[in-house]
């Protein structure tokens, strides 16, 4: 078994073994999820420092590292051929890096659920067949298998949201769940449709390997979403633009885009602090890997022609959310907003279809899972202790909580773009690609870039008014002296997961080289991918 | 003493603020004298003043980097380039920096935050060190924003307070919106050459512009974007609002870094990226500049709290440099940001003198009143002779009087301004005119705020009052800073600018030709001028009846206001801020609040209804279900059911009914037999 499996099943032992335990033991549950995520960490953090970037072409196998190929399934269905699924896992630069993210970011909520009550035994089965779902998604390399991970991450974050949410939690989780399946279901389709397009060039049998959906020779001819020459349309638009669009719109809601992000508002606020982490954490960066290995790598034609508007469709989301933030009067809400904001940039990046626009939007999806953790996990701290997060029932908290208020500003700072830190990387290299595009005519005009930056003013408005609201002043608090009794300063434990996800969101604007050195050869063979339909 | 080539020293020089900050940051409360930070500068300003200036100013240019990191095929480096620009920006820096903190040590004494203060201080001093030297636009970039950083973490040092928050939040806004014109300008830059780094893009003597422009609207694009960037840092109209507000931080901190450093910044970009700026842009920067200095100057001449004055005379001198840049002579910009780097700090410590004593004694008698407002001081001479001469002697630089370096550099920039407006002729000789007026309504407000502080009598009545000179950790510094702004540091000469050694450190041609009866008409005219200015002032302010009580000093103010509404106007900034609030602020937040609005109830609304209009199908569905589908099984099973029911009841199991039964189907058979 390869590492990239252990990656993957490590968590499900976990599963195993907390479920085979009796309830009686259910202090250990935390432990075991804390063992698995350290080992996974580990692993991930090894995984990444022996990663070698390679030359090859985006397509090709030799441009992944620690392969795994073999068989899963193979059925004979007559005259249609072989049914050909494989176990294809492997990892280029624009997967490691995120899977890292995830492993860190389940350490993080794991942490976040040092103080989990309810019952514990799913609580954390649940947590830890999200966390193999997870790293599932960034690993596989055949379709299908991609579909099954991806499908099965839903399941364990609906219950975890349904059961251990707020108040609205229900309607919370089924907006959540109904909203991807929404999406999910149009891509099995599109996954249908390139099955039968594609064959494996080696045994002639159709295939869900997606490396060899990239390659536009391997397409039958006449085929639905045949590469070269189609001439397929649905509804007066070329199939393949069909089969873009519909996948797009899959991870869209994922990433989110405006409009498709109403879920997300409802569902981080009910959802308890450490799914929230995770959600934002992990699972909208999802959307923006989706788009890059699959909308990018199998329709690139396509994403040449539609670029437009998914740049400009990253406009509207980072000044909508932006907006939307400003407009907030309940904390964790006006975080959600924020995450919209700041992942419209990974769409404009990855829009400009330049160097600097694709490796910023990267960097901007990890610093933005590194950040978006920390402030929830923030949030939560203060959610712990009243029971409260209305803006406009606290005053002055500086005084009451110092270190506390030094995090927040440190993690606000960060979110709202401060060189030294990893968002302002990201954000200033999006903004920079997206600029450039026109110099290399990819489509994106520069008047996107110059829209593009009104949303770094925009955040830095919102988190500065906040901490002027909240942090700064007399204190002043709606629950007056007990709420001043219950508000005590961060605690060890809370330091512990804050104080390296800040630091390494530091490391990260310091040394951007630790990704763009893993990154960059990936994006330029997407690049080469992509260029010759320019 | 070691030797170290300068990049190494100026390495050391950027370190070890930075050092400092990390070390009071992990000491906290422990450490509260200090001590850290002002080694860390002292240090700093020897090395800078041993090992760099010298041996960059006027010799070899100076550039090392290593790459940082690398996206797609392009390289980006970090790197410090030292050649006459930077290495003079590095000394001003340091030896400014270096009296503030000992100045500080006093007169931040006991304050319950002073560990974060050294820790913000220092932070400052590395970001603004780092922002001298760098090498490429991105890396200056960041040391930008990290100065602006250090300035809002330190004008909301007293956080407790709420206009002090309001106007840290403020300032730090109004400079991202600079900030973005930074970014775009290097977005700019880097989609036309393909490269940020200062030395390729103006070769290694700095400002030889070797890149032929080749996409025009773009550079013009490019130029005003980095103007924007300098015009936030800059204070310059209409995004100086900031400043005024600023002033809610320490005073030392108003001195260093809102005075002499931060806000010079601006100025010091655009001489960076001078060879950038095309005739369009540059004009545009005259134009600016020319409206900033003469707003700011008209706002000073009605304010009442003496950091303010200051804070406006600082803008409006900042808009002086700003047309030097625009009319091409940036040698005469930097030449007085260096200076005014000196007198500003001065006027801005001697200030923090005051107030200090003022606020001593207010507390001593527990009066209420303002510190800060001029009209409760007066008569200050006799207790603070030392603060009084020296803020003069920075006043009268200020002022642009013969034998301070203010008289040199402001001449240098007055004589270039006329020249060049002889040149373009026209309608563009009003700028060098209106630069004119402001020199004299400099005058004005600078007389007016020395005249009411230190003459006549105390307007505060109280026996013994008790103000008495600041101690000599304060006064040190200052008398440093008041040497420094004579003509002696700059030129031997104290008449002529053009014997100036900032000024020889950086000739090139001028597009205009000089004209030398200037030399001499100018700054006679202009000297004449203030010296006027003052004696009615005097008599105004000192002698007549403004000299006296605090009661009659406000009422004939606000008689002046009422029968001049434009000193009402000044007074009240042009109710600027007002303004900002309504049209910007208020419409954003609005317009934020509508958007919300829209995405609960529009958006989600859709979201919500396309949810309930399935669940409504489905009722109607799972209606049909039930009684139409669901009603025709149950029908059809209903009815065999009593069909069977019926003939269930044939099979009672009475014989008499069968044989019944059995007769009368034998009938039917006969009688069907019959009749067939």
């Amino acid at each position: 078994m390869g590492l990239l499996s252990l990656l993957i099943f490590l968590p499900l032992l976990a599963v195993l073994a907390i479920l085979v335990l009796p309830n009686r033991s259910n202090g250990s549950f935390k432990y075991i999820s804390l063992a698995a995520t350290l080992i996974q960490f580990g692993l991930s953090g090894y995984l990444y420092a022996n990663f070698q970037p390679s030359e090859s072409a985006f397509n090709a196998v030799s441009a992944y590292q620690y392969v795994e190929q073999m068989p899963w399934i193979r059925m004979q269905l007559g005259s249609l051929g072989t049914l050909e699924i494989d176990y294809f896992l492997g990892v280029d630069g624009f997967s490691l890096p995120l899977l890292v993210l995830s492993a860190f970011v389940m350490l993080m909520a794991i942490g976040a659920s040092w103080r989990i009550e309810k019952s514990k035994k799913g609580y954390f089965a649940l947590l830890m067949l999200l966390n193999t779902a997870v790293m599932g998604i960034f690993c596989a390399l055949d379709f299908f298998l991609f579909y099954v991970f991806y499908e099965v991450m839903l399941l364990p974050l609906y219950f975890l949201i349904g059961i251990w949410g707020g108040a609205r939690r229900e309607y919370a989780a089924i907006k959540f769940f109904i909203y991807t399946l929404f999406g999910s279901v149009f891509m099995l389709l599109v996954i249908v449709g390139l099955y039968f397009s594609v064959q494996n060039p080696n045994t002639g049998a159709h295939t869900f390997n997606m490396l060899y959906m990239m390659d536009p020779t391997n397409y039958v001819p006449g085929s639905f979403f045949e590469a070269l020459g189609n001439s397929q349309e649905i509804l007066g638009i070329p199939a393949r633009m069909v089969g873009f669009i519909v996948l797009f719109v899959a991870f869209a809601i994922k990433i989110p885009i405006v409009p498709l992000h109403t879920w997300l508002p409802d569902a981080h606020v009910e959802a308890p602090t450490p799914v929230s982490i995770i959600l934002a954490g992990i699972l909208l960066k999802i959307g923006g890997y989706g788009v890059i290995r699959i909308c990018l790598g199998i329709f690139p034609d396509a994403a040449v022609d539609a670029n437009w508007w998914l740049g400009l469709i990253g406009i509207i989301s980072i000044l909508y959310g932006a907006f939307n933030a400003l407009a907030q009067t309940d904390l964790k809400r006006l975080i959600a907003y924020s995450s919209v904001s700041h992942m419209g940039f990974v769409l404009l990046g990855i829009a400009s279809l330049t160097a600097e626009g694709i490796s910023g939007a990267v960097f901007q999806m990890l610093s933005h899972g590194f950040l978006s953790a920390a402030l929830f996990f923030l949030v939560g701290v203060l959610y712990d202790r009243v029971h409260d997060r209305y803006i406009y029932n606290f005053r002055g908290l500086a005084s009451l909580m110092p270190k506390y208020t030094a995090y927040v500003a440190i993690a606000f700072f960060a979110s709202l773009g401060l060189p030294g830190f990893s968002a302002f990387i990201g954000e200033a290299f999006v903004i920079i690609g997206t600029f450039n595009a026109e110099s290399l005519s990819t489509g994106i005009p520069r008047w996107m870039a110059i829209f593009g930056s009104l949303g770094i003013l925009l955040s830095a408005a919102y988190f500065l008014w906040t901490l002027q609201r909240m942090f700064f002043g007399e204190t002043r608090l709606k629950g007056g002296e007990t709420w001043a009794n219950s508000l005590t300063d961060l605690s060890v434990r809370e330091q512990i997961i804050l104080f390296p996800t800040l630091a390494l969101a530091l490391l990260l604007g310091v040394m951007p080289s630790l990704v763009f050195g893993v990154l960059n050869q990936s994006v330029l063979s997407l690049l080469n991918l992509v260029n010759p339909y320019l | 003493m070691m030797n170290l080539s300068p990049i190494v020293a100026s390495l050391l020089v950027v370190i070890l603020p930075f050092l400092a900050f990390l070390i009071q940051a992990m000491l906290g409360r422990r450490s509260q004298q200090g001590t850290i930070s002002l080694l860390a500068i002292l240090l700093s300003c020897l090395i800078s003043a041993t090992m760099v200036f010298p041996k960059i100013w006027n010799q070899d240019t100076q550039h090392q980097a290593l790459t940082w990191f690398s996206i797609g095929t392009k390289d980006f480096q970090i790197g410090f380039l030292l050649n006459n620009l930077t290495s003079l920006m590095q000394l001003i820096v340091c030896l400014v920096a270096l009296p503030v903190h000992i100045y500080s040590r006093a007169y931040m004494k006991g304050d319950p935050g002073i560990h974060r203060y050294w820790m913000y201080l220092s932070l400052f001093c590395f970001a603004m060190l780092l922002l001298t030297m760098a090498d490429n636009l991105l890396l200056m970039y960041i040391a930008w924003e990290l100065v602006g950083f250090a300035s809002y973490l330190l004008i909301g040092f007293w956080f407790h307070k709420e206009s002090a928050v309001q106007a840290n939040k403020k300032a730090f806004i109004i400079n991202r919106i600079g900030d973005l014109g930074f970014l775009l300008g290097i977005a700019s830059l880097y989609s036309i050459y393909g490269t940020l780094n200062l030395v390729d893009l103006f070769g290694e003597h700095g400002f030889l512009n070797t890149v032929p422009p080749d996409s025009s609207g773009w550079m013009t694009f490019a130029g005003c974007c980095f103007f924007l960037g300098a015009m936030a840092k800059s204070a310059q109209f209409p995004l100086h609002v900031w400043l005024p507000d600023a002033m809610e931080g320490p005073t030392s901190v108003s001195s260093l870094i809102h005075a002499a450093t931060m806000v010079a910044a601006g100025v010091f970009l655009l001489s960076t990226v001078f060879p950038l700026f095309n005739t369009t842009v540059l004009l545009i920067i005259a134009i600016i500049g020319c409206i900033t200095a003469f707003i700011a100057a008209y706002f000073a001449l009605a304010q009442q709290d003496i950091k303010r004055i200051l804070a406006f005379s600082t803008i409006s001198q900042l808009g002086f440099m700003m047309v030097a840049i625009g009319i091409g002579a940036w040698d005469a910009a930097m030449f007085h940001l260096v200076t005014h780097a000196f007198f500003k700090c001065l006027l801005f410590l001697a200030a923090g003198a005051i107030i200090h004593e003022m606020a001593h004694l207010k507390a001593k008698h527990q009066l209420d009143f303002d510190p800060q407002d001029i009209h409760n001081m007066g008569g200050l001479r006799k207790y603070m002779p030392k603060t009084f001469i020296l803020m003069a002697i920075a006043s009268l630089a200020l002022a642009g009087f013969p034998l301070t370096s203010g008289f040199l550099s402001k001449d240098a920039i007055l004589i270039n301004a006329l020249e060049w407006g002889m040149q373009q002729g026209g309608l563009w000789l009003l700028i060098p005119i209106a630069l004119i007026i402001v020199s004299f309504m400099t005058a004005f407000y600078i007389g007016r705020l020395m005249f009411k502080v230190f003459f006549g009598k105390l307007r505060i009545n109280v026996e013994n009052p008790g103000i008495h000179e600041a101690p000599g950790q304060m006064l040190g510094p200052m008398v440093f800073l008041g040497i420094c702004s004579l003509f002696v540091v700059f030129s031997l000469n104290p008449l002529s600018y053009q014997q100036a050694f900032v000024l020889k450190g950086f000739e090139f041609d001028r597009d205009y030709t000089e004209l030398h009866i200037l030399h001499t008409v100018v700054p006679l005219l202009m000297s004449i001028g203030s010296i006027l200015i003052w004696i009615w002032a005097y008599r105004w302010y000192a002698q007549g009846e403004a000299g006296g009580s605090f009661d009659k000093l406000r009422m004939t103010e606000s008689k002046l206001r009422m029968t001049f509404p434009l000193l009402q106007l000044s007074l009240n900034q042009g109710y600027l801020n007002e303004f900002y609030q309504k049209a910007f602020v208020n419409s954003t937040v609005q317009f934020s609040n509508g958007l919300y609005w829209f995405d609960r109830h529009i958006i989600d609304g859709l979201v919500n209804l396309a949810g309930s209009l399935v669940r409504a199908i489905s009722r109607i569905s799972a209606w049909t279900d039930r009684y139409i589908v669901d009603g025709l099984v149950n029908t059809i099973a209903g009815s065999t059911y009593y069909l069977g029911h019926l003939l269930r009841w044939v099979q009672n199991g009475r014989l008499q009914n069968y044989l019944g039964f059995a007769f009368t189907v034998l009938l039917i058979g006969i009688i069907y037999l019959i009749f067939k």
